[in-house]
C-alpha cells in the first residue's frame, strides 16, 4: 500500500527510471538468455578444439611436448613471469604429456557433445589454457578467440539444448511421467530457488560479457585498420595475399590479387563490417552484416589457409542469433528435405523430421514465450531481436 | 511441458516474477508479511550476490575495452589496474593486419658449424627453414601451426625483445633467443642429421611489390639481410 501511494507521488522520470530498473532486473534475473547460441558456441568450439588438436597430432610434441623447441624450462621461466597455469607444467615426461593429449582429446569431444556439461566446460577452459600457454609463441588469433571464449564459456549453461545432458533430463521426465514430485521443506525449496536465480544470472553475465567480447574485437579490428593508409587506399588485400606463409594456393592468391577494384572493395567492406558491426546488432541490419561477415571469413578460410581462425569467428558471430533462429532451423531443413525428398523421396525426409521433436524446441518454446512476457517485457536481449525482426530473409 | 528443461525454466520464470516486486519495494515487503529471518537474510544475500556479478561483468567488460582500445588517456592512467586484471589470462590483440598488413616477406636460413677433432670447424651451406615452412602451406586446407607461426612469431618475439642489435639485455631477450636457436637447431638436425655445436641465422627480408607492378617483370629487392651471430647449441651437440 504504502509503496504505492510513493510510486504515484514519484515524478514522471523516476517512474521510467524504476520501471527500467526493474525491467532489466527482470532480464537478468528472469530467465537464461539465448540457450541455443551458447549451445552453438560450446558445440562449435569443443569441435574446433578437437579437429585442432587432431590436425596437430603429428606435431604435437613439438607443439606442446617436452620435445618442444619452447622447451619446458623455457616454459617454466616464463610462466614464473607471468603467472600462467598450465597442467601441461607439472610434469616434463613424455608419457605425461600423451595422457593431457588424451585428456584434452576426451574433454573436448565430452564438452562438445554437452555430457556433464558444467563439469566439462571447467575441464575444457583447463584444458585449452594449459595447451595455449604452453605453446604461447605459436599462438594466433584464433587460437585466443577460443581461449576467452573457453573460459568465459564456464560461466554459461551452455548444455541445456543439443546436448546429451539435455537428453537424459527429457528422457527422465518422460520416465517420472506423472509421479508428482515429492514435498520439499520450505528451506530446501528456497535454497533451489536461490540457486537457480544464481545459475540464470551467472548465465546472463557471462553471456553479455561474450557479446561484448565480440564487439571489442570487432571494433578494435576495424579502428586499427582506419588508422592505416593501405586500408585507406584499397590495397591492404594485395599485401595480405601475398604473404608467402598465408597462401596455400598461390594461383587462387594471384587470380585474386590481379582484380585490383575486387580487392579495394573487399578492402573497404571489411573495414566498414568490423566498424560498424556493435552497432547493427539490435537490427534487422544484422543479418546482412552476420552473412558478409561470413562471406568474409569463409574467404579468409580458403585464401589464407586460416581455418581455426576463421571457424573460431564464425562460431563467435553465431552468439547474435536469437533462439527464435535456431529453432527456427529445423523447420528450414525440414522444407529443404522436403524439397530434396520430392527428387529423391524417403531417406532424406525422414531424417529431416527426425531431428525436429529430438530439439523439443519449436513445440515447446511457444508456452515458455507466453510466460516470459510479462518479466522481460520489451527485451532488446543481447542475443535476442526487438520483436518486430523477422527470422533469416532467405526463407522463401 | 515436454521436457525437463523447459520445466525448468519456468521454475526460474516464476521466481523471477517475484523478484522485481521485493526489488521494487523491499521494506514493504519485510514488515507486514513478516517473512523469518533466516529468508530475509537468504534474499538479501542473493541480491548481493546477483549485484556483485552484475558489477564484475561490466568492471571485466570496461577493462578488457581499455586493454583492447588503442592506447589513450584513461587506459594510460589506469594501466596497472587493466594491466593487473586482464593479464595473463584474458590479454588479447585484434590488430589483425592493422593498421597495415605486413608489407614484407621474410626468408629465416640457417647454417651450423662443427669443431672437429683436430679443431678445424666445418661450416654447413645456408639452409632456407621459410621453405620448408612454404612447401608445409601450399596446398593445405589446414595449415599446421608449425609451419604458420612457429618460426614467423619466434622471429617477432626476438626482435621484439632484441631490436636492431643482437646482444640479449634482458631476460625475455635470452628466452627469445634460446626458442630461436632451439627451432633453427631442431630443424637442420631434422633435415641434415649429424652433430655441431653452433648455429647462425640469416634473416632477409623481401618486400612485396607494390600493386600495379606485374609479378615476375621486376625481380623484388631484398631490403634487408641481417647476420646472427653465431650461437651455441647444447642439443644436438654430442
Amino acid at each position: 500500500m504504502r509503496s504505492e501511494a510513493q510510486t504515484t507521488a514519484l515524478s514522471g522520470t523516476d517512474r521510467w527510471l524504476l520501471g527500467r530498473i526493474t525491467a532489466a532486473w527482470g532480464l537478468l534475473t528472469g530467465r537464461p538468455v539465448s540457450l541455443y547460441a551458447v549451445s552453438v558456441l560450446r558445440i562449435g568450439y569443443g569441435l574446433l578444439y578437437l579437429i585442432f588438436l587432431l590436425r596437430e597430432f603429428p606435431h604435437r610434441d613439438e607443439i606442446w611436448g617436452p620435445g618442444s623447441p619452447w622447451t619446458p624450462a623455457l616454459a617454466h621461466q616464463l610462466f614464473e613471469q607471468t603467472g600462467w597455469f598450465s597442467i601441461l607444467a607439472l610434469s616434463d615426461s613424455r608419457t605425461y604429456f600423451e595422457l593431457c593429449y588424451g585428456l584434452a582429446l576426451v574433454t573436448s569431444a565430452l564438452f562438445m557433445l554437452g555430457w556433464r556439461t558444467r563439469v566439462m566446460s571447467v575441464l575444457f577452459a583447463v584444458v585449452v589454457t594449459s595447451f595455449h600457454g604452453r605453446a604461447i609463441f605459436m599462438t594466433d588469433g584464433g587460437d585466443n578467440l577460443i581461449l576467452l571464449m573457453a573460459l568465459y564459456l564456464v560461466l554459461t549453461a551452455c548444455g541445456r539444448r543439443w546436448s546429451l545432458d539435455a537428453r537424459r533430463y527429457r528422457l527422465k521426465a518422460v520416465r517420472a511421467g506423472n509421479t508428482t514430485e515429492p514435498t520439499r521443506s520450505l528451506f530446501a525449496q528456497q535454497l533451489r530457488d536461490a540457486r537457480t536465480t544464481l545459475i540464470t544470472v551467472v548465465h546472463n553475465c557471462g553471456m553479455f560479457v561474450i557479446a561484448a567480447q565480440v564487439c571489442f574485437l570487432y571494433g578494435s579490428a576495424g579502428l586499427y585498420k582506419v588508422q592505416g593508409a593501405s586500408w585507406g587506399s584499397g590495397t591492404a588485400f594485395h599485401y595480405v595475399l601475398n604473404l608467402e606463409l598465408f597462401r596455400p594456393w598461390p594461383a587462387l592468391s594471384h587470380f585474386v590479387d590481379e582484380h585490383t577494384l575486387l580487392v579495394a572493395i573487399a578492402g573497404y567492406l571489411t573495414v566498414l563490417l568490423q566498424v560498424a558491426f556493435p552497432f547493427v546488432l539490435f537490427g534487422r541490419l544484422k543479418y546482412p552484416v552476420l552473412t558478409m561477415l561470413l562471406g568474409m571469413h569463409i574467404g579468409i578460410a580458403v585464401l589464407m589457409g586460416l581455418p581455426l581462425f576463421s571457424g573460431a569467428m564464425i562460431v563467435a558471430d553465431a552468439v547474435f542469433l536469437p533462439d527464435r533462429f535456431y529453432t527456427f532451423l529445423p523447420h528450414l531443413c525440414r522444407r529443404a528435405a522436403r524439397r530434396t525428398g520430392s527428387r529423391r523421396p524417403a531417406p532424406g525426409r525422414a531424417a529431416g523430421s527426425g531431428t525436429v521433436p529430438a530439439q523439443g524446441g519449436p513445440g515447446a518454446l511457444g508456452p515458455k514465450q507466453r510466460v516470459v512476457l510479462p518479466a522481460g517485457r520489451k527485451d532488446t536481449t543481447l542475443a535476442t531481436e526487438p520483436p518486430s525482426a523477422r527470422v533469416p530473409p532467405k526463407t522463401s | 511441458m515436454s521436457s525437463g528443461i523447459d520445466a525448468a525454466d519456468v521454475e526460474e520464470i516464476q521466481q523471477s516474477d517475484s523478484g522485481p516486486a521485493t526489488q521494487e519495494c523491499p521494506d514493504a515487503m519485510a514488515a507486514p508479511s513478516g517473512l523469518p529471518r533466516g529468508a530475509r537474510a537468504r534474499k538479501a544475500g542473493l541480491y548481493t550476490a546477483v549485484v556483485l556479478c552484475l558489477a564484475v561483468s561490466v568492471v571485466h567488460v570496461i577493462l578488457v575495452f581499455l586493454h583492447v582500445a588503442p592506447a589513450n588517456t584513461v587506459s594510460r592512467r589506469y594501466s596497472p589496474l587493466i594491466n593487473a586484471w586482464v593479464y595473463p589470462f584474458f590479454e588479447q590483440n585484434w590488430r589483425l593486419f592493422a593498421p597495415d598488413p605486413e608489407s614484407v616477406n621474410r626468408k629465416i636460413l640457417a647454417r651450423t658449424a662443427h669443431t672437429g677433432s683436430g679443431g678445424s670447424v666445418q661450416v654447413s651451406p645456408w639452409f632456407d627453414l621459410t621453405a620448408v615452412d612454404r612447401s608445409a602451406v601450399e596446398h593445405q586446407v589446414f595449415p599446421s601451426h608449425t609451419a604458420q607461426n612457429m618460426l614467423r612469431r619466434a622471429w617477432a618475439g626476438y626482435v621484439d625483445s632484441h631490436g636492431g642489435d643482437d646482444e640479449s639485455r634482458t631476460e625475455r631477450a635470452l628466452m627469445m633467443q634460446k626458442y630461436l636457436s632451439n627451432i633453427a637447431a631442431d630443424r637442420v638436425a631434422a633435415h641434415n642429421g649429424g652433430t655441431f655445436d653452433f648455429v647462425q641465422l640469416r634473416v632477409v627480408t623481401v618486400s612485396v611489390a607494390a600493386p600495379g607492378t606485374r609479378v615476375g617483370s621486376r625481380p623484388s629487392t631484398p631490403v634487408e639481410s641481417r647476420l646472427l651471430p653465431w650461437w651455441k647449441v647444447t642439443r644436438h651437440a654430442k
